[in-house]
């Protein structure tokens, strides 16, 4: 057979065989493939493959058709991403396309998913999340940044940090307090915020390691938006919220919409030894034919290997329904354990080279050394370890929650509370 | 763990679980802790009856897989036992079974493999020391092989009807079937921390058996340890899988400073951490069966990978529920020692986890 079986018709659900030669046919012609050496994708690539990706019919997979997706489901994007691992993939905008469009399906009116999700499927428009604040990371939902009536208009003012990718986004979720005298779950409302807007202002932070700045900082100062720029009911935005971090875990694990968007990582894994850059330190070091090097070096990949295979693992499950709840918690908690252990065990095997170079060392050892620094990133960001490992307990194994003493009380309350201690 | 058991994969499951409770239960377990073999040749006719010894032989020699997928249904039973500390020769005989009905001469396995299957007879592997530090050496005499050797911390070799031996040869490594009965051969009991698990050594001085007792080739010797290593993996993370639900239930149940125990945030922790080990050990292991049934050009190292994982995890793992329990976990009473056990003698028996990463490495090229 030569020709691709044409895309079904609405309400006709395309099989995964039919779909993937359709994939397979469409990657082969329009997408450029991995080689050896490749550089990551950069965000002004990335636009560009997305946009390749929109117009082909392979963007928001299961997002319906009249948002711009492709109206199929997750298994088809499991499906996608399978047949995509050979090719550059616009990993740049999963936090976009996998993270936020989702949160906006899933909560936003129809006049803001209508405007605003087919653009950020075909990249046009890329978005991020406001929800960390400089005060409070874990404790999401104590956010002090506050969104007040003014008339017809919500004037918001405060501060948001630990946003990836600022200096290329175009609107934000803001999650901002809209009532003090609630508890403080009860009175979140979540805003779409435009980055351009006046009151605006994105700083970079610039990371231990040195490099270019992958965090930001924004501040709003009277930010002033209208009612359609809310996203879900007033002061539901915890809801919202929630949903969010489910995406982000999801997307961060590899699993769910975002599932093809690491294919760098994902196909390093799956064909090769996911540890090359590992190999190579130790080979420059002189120390691939330690015993204890090499132990530690099939450590490093067996557990790039289990991490695979276990996120495939909750894949199936969730496709099969044995699997129900958040389970990307779980694959998140794999990764803050292991890339700090994987940051160990380049230091075991680099020895005295990974730490003192000159010149005439590869600039394999400069990068690891340095990335050693910031190897508790992913064991911070997004949710920490520790965060992961309470959702685990209480919410995918029904384990008694924490004793919470600022739930049954009002916010204006908690903050009293805090003055006080001070 | 299979999360995608089609009906009647899931029957056979039930099914193993529901003999295993009824026919072997940890108390009737205990009792065999006294018996010389550790199994009743009885109760393992019934475990054959239900298909634990069919599944890794062809069609044509009586045997067939429910599924199309012959280990990842082996896999099901391993499982079963290893949740239950089943006892009696499953792995072993299954390894010999395979390998005979792979690469047996007809007539080796006309007379091996029907008593095999019906479960009158048993067998074991005699594989110590794979690959590097083979002590049974062969060589051809005639139209004979001749045997000479020691094979230590042989499974079930002292109840079994016959021995499948991995010798050295002179250009290479094969296995040769010897009854464990003929001339030359001696089983020496041994001990083991497994309660119900006999291992011996079995010692081989001028032992002569017909040429068509040879199974050759490294080929069939690598197939034959990927089915034995993957089998071994499924039985533990079995263990941890029933260990983990017990332990989960007891912090339930267990009060102390006016809350359940399962309500503390240092032990809610440990338990989230040991789901992940507990779902990457199901993981590793159902990738490794799919590979050696898909005949997957990386079998042997994704095999080695979930070996290396569950033989490092389990132990430790089960340690941690030992700790969970608390003063219990300690005592002969409790049961999770058997599962202790069980996992412990595991990580070692086939080769240590320290082996299988040193193998990693070299199948990477390092």
């Amino acid at each position: 057979m030569t020709t691709t079986a044409p895309r079904p018709a609405e309400g006709q659900l395309e099989s995964l065989d039919v779909f993937r030669d359709r994939a397979r046919t469409f990657l082969a012609a329009s997408m450029p493939r991995r080689t050896e050496g490749d550089g990551p994708v950069s965000m002004r690539e990335a636009k560009e493959l997305q946009a390749i990706l929109f117009d082909g019919g392979f963007a928001g997979i299961a997002f319906p058709r009249r948002y711009g997706g492709a109206g199929l489901t997750l298994d088809h994007q499991t499906v996608f991403a399978e047949e995509a691992a050979g090719y550059r993939m616009p990993t740049p905008l999963a936090v976009s396309v996998a993270m936020m469009a989702p949160t906006l399906l899933d909560h936003g009116s129809d006049e803001l998913k209508e405007r605003h999700l087919p653009r950020m499927l075909r990249g046009e428009e890329i978005w991020l999340q406001l929800l960390s604040e400089p005060s409070g990371g874990s404790d999401m939902a104590g956010v002090l940044t506050r969104a007040a009536r003014s008339g017809d208009d919500w004037v918001i003012d405060g501060a948001k940090i630990w946003t990836t990718g600022a200096n290329h986004a175009d609107y934000g979720m803001c999650l901002a307090r809209t009532d003090l005298d609630v508890p403080k779950y009860s009175g979140l409302s979540m805003f779409a915020v435009p980055l351009d807007h006046a009151g605006v202002r994105i700083e970079p932070i610039v990371s231990a390691d040195g490099g270019d700045p992958h965090f930001f900082q924004e501040f709003l100062d009277e930010v002033v938006l209208q009612d359609g720029n809310l996203i879900g009911p007033l002061n539901n935005g915890w809801a919202v919220a929630h949903t969010l971090l489910y995406h982000e875990r999801n997307a961060t694990a590899g699993v769910g919409h975002g599932r093809g968007y690491r294919a760098e990582a994902d196909a390093g894994d799956a064909t090769g030894s996911g540890i090359d850059d590992l190999i190579a330190l130790s080979r420059a070091a002189g120390t691939s034919g330690d015993p204890v090097s090499r132990q530690l070096l099939a450590e490093a990949h067996i557990s790039a290997v289990v991490a695979r295979q276990v996120s495939d693992r909750v894949m199936t499950g969730i496709r099969t329904g044995a699997f129900e709840g958040e389970w990307g918690s779980l694959l998140k908690l794999g990764m803050g354990i292991d890339a700090p252990r994987r940051g160990e065990i380049g230091l075991a095997v680099a020895g005295e080279d990974g730490v003192v170079w000159d010149d005439e060392a590869g600039d394999n050892i400069d990068a690891h050394s340095v990335r050693w620094l910031v190897s508790r990133t992913i064991a911070i960001a997004g949710g920490t370890n520790e965060m992961q490992r309470n959702i685990v307990s209480e919410r995918l194994l029904g384990m008694p929650r924490e004793v919470a003493v600022d739930r049954a009380v009002s916010f204006r309350d908690v903050l009293a509370r805090r003055a006080d201690r001070r | 763990m299979d999360l995608e058991l089609a009906d009647d994969r899931l029957f056979f499951q039930q099914n193993t679980r529901r003999f295993l409770e009824r026919e072997s239960p940890l108390e009737h377990v205990r009792e065999l802790h006294r018996t010389e073999h550790g199994f009743d040749p009885g109760w393992w006719r019934k475990a054959a009856e239900l298909g634990w010894t069919t599944l890794l032989a062809s069609e044509e020699d009586g045997g067939g897989s429910l599924s199309g997928a012959p280990l990842r249904d082996a896999v099901i039973v391993a499982e079963e036992r290893g949740r239950l500390i089943a006892p009696g020769p499953f792995l072993p005989t299954n390894v010999v079974v395979s390998a005979l009905s792979a690469g047996g001469d007809p007539a080796l396995k006309e007379a091996h493999l029907p008593g095999l299957l019906e479960g009158d007879a048993t067998a074991a592997w005699a594989s110590s020391g794979l690959p590097d530090d083979l002590r049974v050496e062969a060589r051809a005499d005639g139209g004979e092989i001749v045997l000479d050797g020691t094979a230590p911390h042989v499974e079930a070799a002292a109840s079994a009807d016959l021995l499948l031996v991995v010798v050295r040869t002179g250009d290479g490594i094969a296995q040769v079937a010897v009854p464990r009965t003929h001339p030359g051969v001696t089983v020496v009991p041994g001990r083991s921390l497994d309660l119900v698990r006999r291992f011996a050594r079995v010692r081989f001085e001028g032992v002569r058996v017909p040429r068509s007792h040879l199974i050759d080739g490294a080929n069939a010797v690598e197939r034959a340890l990927q089915v034995a290593l993957t089998l071994q993996a499924a039985e533990s993370v079995g263990a941890m899988d029933r260990a983990f639900e017990t332990t989960f239930a007891y912090m339930g149940d267990r009060y102390a400073f006016g809350r359940a125990i399962a309500s503390y945030q240092a032990l809610k922790h440990r338990v989230a951490d040991m789901l992940l080990h507990l779902e990457s050990a199901k993981a590793t292991t159902d990738a490794a069966a799919r590979a050696v049934d898909d005949a997957n050009p990386e079998a042997g190292r994704l095999v080695r990978i979930a070996a290396a994982y569950v033989k490092d995890t389990a132990p430790t793992f089960v340690q941690e529920c030992v700790q969970l329990l608390g003063g219990i976990g300690v005592t002969w009473e409790h049961d999770i020692h058997l599962y202790l056990r069980r996992v412990t003698v595991n990580r070692a028996v086939l080769g240590t986890p320290e082996r299988y990463r040193e193998q990693i490495c070299v199948r990477l090229g390092v």
